[in-house]
């Protein structure tokens, strides 16, 4: 169960990855065969005139499919911003008891979230709605991640919950160091 | 217009007890806008959620921040920002406060091909903060500067703040980004006033200064600066021949960083993946507070909150000065709660007919917000300058909003300036 | 007991279509007597453009308007109206309404959505640097598409299609990265057209529409007095868009002009090479639009 939860995220968090460099390459692409044309043109060649259709629509996919399948792993990196300045100092079962309230409003909004991101989906799939750029994308394709990428987050959560009532430290603590910790 | 107060009371107790407990940002950003929705309207709250998410992250404007933020992890895997502050160190030896202006003419030169505040904080922070670090630099200049001058990606073209304001006023976006260049001059002096008056006072906070060079040595020390030019020239380059647009850009200075960084030998199969994941979960972040904010903005939209507390000032029929300073009141306070672009689109339909009626020149208005959205960006508790910097730095936002209130004054300053001398925003523009 | 409708709009404020808009809500609220009030939205402060449709289809919001061949990928019946050369007129462009409504009407329905008015925006003409006299000088120049209707057209005129976002069309003519556009005299001067280009040509390609829709079931919610009342204020939004569309092509043509771009008529011969392009991107449209495309056509050319 415990490996399986981790390959889990570590997969998710590996496709995210895999979702920025697919917006690098496109991107590189694209600026590549403008080059390329810019060289024709001035050696008098004439320009090959070749684009990759939508591209612009297509790396705002990769960008949405990466934030929301990195979101369980970024959760357990220690890498969502918080403010722990309140509950810093408090005795630590009362400490405890905060982390699952915050943790149990969070998966309860993520739980929600996705739910009616899945129904989204669905929606865009069963009216068959298409992306209106040059490329016709049903667009329940690059919707799905987000569904996703939400329900895998709210796994994670409902994870770090059971771990916390079980009285053990979540998966997130100690994890925010940064460029100034000793 | 009681009930409005009250609802907008509940909403905040409720901002500040879910911060407070230690929920998430972008988490307590969506439950706002939950309780908002729940409480003023009766939209279907999920549907709206949904769709809200999925509008807002798909934004091929927004695929330019894991790009710079990917650049800043690369360079900073390798020894190209280890090199760029040796390079340029024996120049600032003669200026107060030395290497700490690095943060502000860093964040200047990225804010020219970065059109985010928060994108500009993260690569720029990521380079200089360990670096400063190693040299001794006091850490609360060292964030105070970085938090302040990154909010100039907003302000000196490109600038997505701009676009939306241009968009939502229709007016040409070229000239108010010619516009913005002016003032980001002057608040990079008013910065680097501010710091090296604070240097002259404060120099014993200051790490010793290295022995003086002569010149050649500083060339010589110079050459290691030669990557890091390429890179920056490379990058604006790019836009200027012609062969990419702003966002293309960031993708082009991800490139060059991996072959930089390849040819300096420091791009392994462990760095290359530690930078990408590292990257990937900054961005991340930012992006998931972002859609919080999107959803907070669109519930806010639903309750009409922002619209009638502009609505309320505009009752008051004040003097163009009186309006002017009764706006900036109303974005700074608004700027604390929500993002500063999500006021702005919220209220530009109430407000533009006040300021147009207050004979106002539209143009020269547009970049007032900015310096406005700039100033929200280092606000607690929703700052996103702070976000960046707790993420980057480990200390809570408390301390980076202390760390960076200075430069909220400092732009404060700069609008009364801009209020004073309008030339500064409106000369540029009409020699066009 | 008095109620509100929201209405998300991509545009801004100042924009026609908006003004038109405001004036249906206010319509709308004085007939009404306060009861139904329609509080709109603008500059996509809501939703999002390509949002909007599917807001008002889920009954998130109970009116929106949108461009209406944004759902040219859903079916090519939506972009009837944007195709090149087909109606250059507003005489034809409200022959092809005609023809066109009864066919969106029933595929809109399908989605829970009816139409309350379509407005046009002025006829799209020819933005380059330097004068354009037959299709011939077309050749070579990068264009900028944004849909597969306008890639389509550059690639039939030898020219290279380019992608370049709104924000970024000034840097864009300046830098070299574009050449030449296709879009309204609105948009040139919302731009600034003379700060990047010299030569508006007025080849009135075609006029686009926005159409504005109900929520059908906030709609039938209405009591019968109210549902009358909206009906009739759609029905002189309709018909007062149509006119303001008009005299915007009127001002916005002069605004160009003020400004010393060059405002020039197409030659026969370009008009000829552009038609000719029209006749053969029809054809395509016609094997991909179907009986419903087929349909559309025949009640146009009565
Ligand atoms: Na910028
Ligand atoms: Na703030």
């Amino acid at each position: 169960m415990r490996k399986g939860l981790d390959a889990l995220y570590r997969l998710s968090g590996g496709l995210a990855a895999f979702f920025i460099v697919a917006i690098v390459v496109v991107v590189v692409v694209q600026v590549g065969l403008n080059l390329t044309d810019k060289i024709l043109i001035a050696t008098g060649t004439g320009a090959l005139g070749l684009t990759i259709p939508s591209y612009a629509e297509l790396t705002g996919y990769f960008l949405a499919a990466s934030t929301f399948l990195a979101l369980a792993y970024t959760l357990r990196g220690g890498g969502h911003i918080r403010v722990t300045l309140a509950i810093q100092f408090l005795p630590p079962p009362l400490r405890r008891g905060i982390e699952a309230l915050a943790l149990a409003t969070a998966a309860a909004m993520t739980g929600f979230a996705a739910w009616h991101m899945v129904l989204y989906v669905h929606d865009s799939f069963s009216y068959g709605d298409m992306s209106s750029g040059m490329l016709a994308v049903p667009i329940w394709i690059p919707q799905t991640p987000l569904a996703l990428g939400l329900t895998i987050l709210t796994v994670a959560l409902v994870d770090d919950l059971v771990q916390v009532l079980l009285g053990r430290a979540p998966s997130f603590e100690g994890k925010d160091e940064s460029l100034l910790s000793e | 217009m009681m009930s409005i107060f009250l609802l907008s009371g509940i909403l905040l107790a409720l901002l500040f007890l879910m911060l407070g407990l230690g929920l998430w940002v972008a988490f307590s950003l969506m439950g706002l806008g939950v309780a908002a929705m729940m409480l003023g309207t009766s939209a279907p709250l999920g549907t709206v959620l949904a769709t809200t998410i999925w509008g807002n992250s798909n934004s091929w404007a927004l695929a330019a921040l894991p790009l710079f933020i990917w650049m800043g992890e690369i360079l900073f895997r390798s020894r190209l920002s280890e090199d760029m502050f040796t390079g340029l160190a024996p120049w600032m030896e003669r200026l107060p406060g030395r290497l700490l202006h690095v943060n502000i003419f860093g964040s200047g030169i990225f804010a020219a091909v970065s059109g985010s505040s928060a994108a500009t904080a993260a690569t720029i922070g990521k380079l200089s903060i360990p670096e400063l670090k190693r040299r001794g630099y006091p850490e609360r200049m060292m964030i105070g500067t970085l938090a302040g001058s990154a909010t100039l990606g907003l302000l000196i073209p490109p600038s997505i703040i701009l676009i939306v304001y241009g968009a939502a006023t229709e007016q040409s976006i070229a000239r108010l980004f010619i516009a913005g260049v002016l003032p980001g001059i002057l608040l990079i002096a008013l910065f680097v006033g501010y710091v090296a008056i604070w240097g002259l006072m404060n120099g014993d906070k200051l790490p010793q200064a290295d022995e003086r060079l002569p010149l050649g040595e500083k060339l010589r020390r110079s050459r290691r600066l030669i990557p890091i030019v390429g890179l920056i020239a490379g990058v604006i380059g790019s836009i200027y021949a012609g062969i990419a647009s702003p966002t293309d850009a960031a993708a082009v200075g991800v490139a060059l960083a991996l072959l930089l960084s390849w040819g300096s030998g420091s791009l392994t199969r462990q760095t290359f993946t530690e930078g990408l994941m590292s990257a990937t979960m900054t961005s991340c972040m930012i992006a998931f507070i972002l859609a919080g904010a999107a959803f907070l903005t669109v519930a806010m939209g639903f309750t009409g909150i922002p619209a009638m507390l502009a609505e309320w000032i505009g009752g008051m029929n004040l003097s163009p000065y009186a309006l002017l300073a009764a706006l900036t009141v109303f974005f700074v306070i608004m700027g604390c709660f929500l993002d500063g672009i999500s006021v702005v689109v919220l209220t530009t339909s109430v407000i533009m007919p006040m300021v147009e009626k207050a004979g106002i020149d539209t143009m020269w208005f547009g970049i007032f917000v900015v310096i406005v959205v700039e100033m929200s960006q280092i606000t607690p508790p929703v700052g996103f300058n702070l976000f960046v910097l707790q993420s980057l730095t480990g200390r809570n936002i408390l301390t980076v909003a202390r760390a960076a209130f200075p430069f909220f004054l400092l732009m404060l300053l700069a609008l009364a300036l801009i209020v004073m001398f309008p030339g500064i925003v409106t000369w540029l523009p009409s020699k066009m | 007991q008095a109620q509100s409708w929201e209405m998300p709009t991509p545009y801004p404020d100042a924009n026609f279509h908006t003004v038109n808009d405001r004036a249906f809500a206010a319509d709308v609220a004085k007939a009404t007597g306060g009861k139904l009030e329609i509080k709109i939205h603008s500059a996509g402060s809501l939703f999002k453009h390509p949002e909007i449709p599917r807001a008002v289809r889920s009954g998130q919001v109970q009116v929106g308007e949108f461009l209406l061949s944004i759902l040219n990928n859903d079916n090519p019946v939506f972009g009837a109206d944007s195709m090149p050369f087909l109606a250059t007129s507003y005489a034809d462009a409200a022959k092809l309404w005609k023809a066109q409504k009864p066919v969106v009407e029933k595929l809109l329905e399908k989605q829970g959505m009816m139409v309350l008015y379509s407005v046009p925006w002025p006829p799209q003409g020819l933005y380059t640097k330097k004068p354009i006299k037959s299709v011939k000088d077309l050749a070579g120049l990068k264009f900028r598409s944004y849909n597969a209707t306008l890639d389509t057209f550059a690639r039939l005129a030898g020219a290279s299609p380019t992608q370049v976002e709104v924000p970024d069309i000034p840097q864009a003519f300046t830098t070299g990265r574009v050449e030449a556009m296709i879009t309204s005299p609105s948009t040139g001067v919302n731009t600034k057209a003379w700060d990047y280009v010299s030569y508006y040509t007025d080849i009135r390609a075609w006029l686009p529409k926005n159409i504005v829709v109900a929520n059908k079931r906030a709609f039938d919610h209405l009591p019968k007095a109210e549902q009358a009342a909206v009906l009739k204020a759609a029905a002189e939004a309709q018909a007062r868009g149509w006119k303001m569309s008009e005299q915007e092509t009127v001002t916005q043509t002069k605004a160009l002009k003020e400004h010393g771009m060059h405002v020039e008529k197409p030659s026969p011969e370009l008009e000829a090479g552009l038609k000719k392009i029209g006749a053969e991107m029809l054809a395509n449209w016609k094997k991909k639009a179907g009986a419903s495309g087929a349909e559309l056509l025949k009640a146009y050319n009565q």
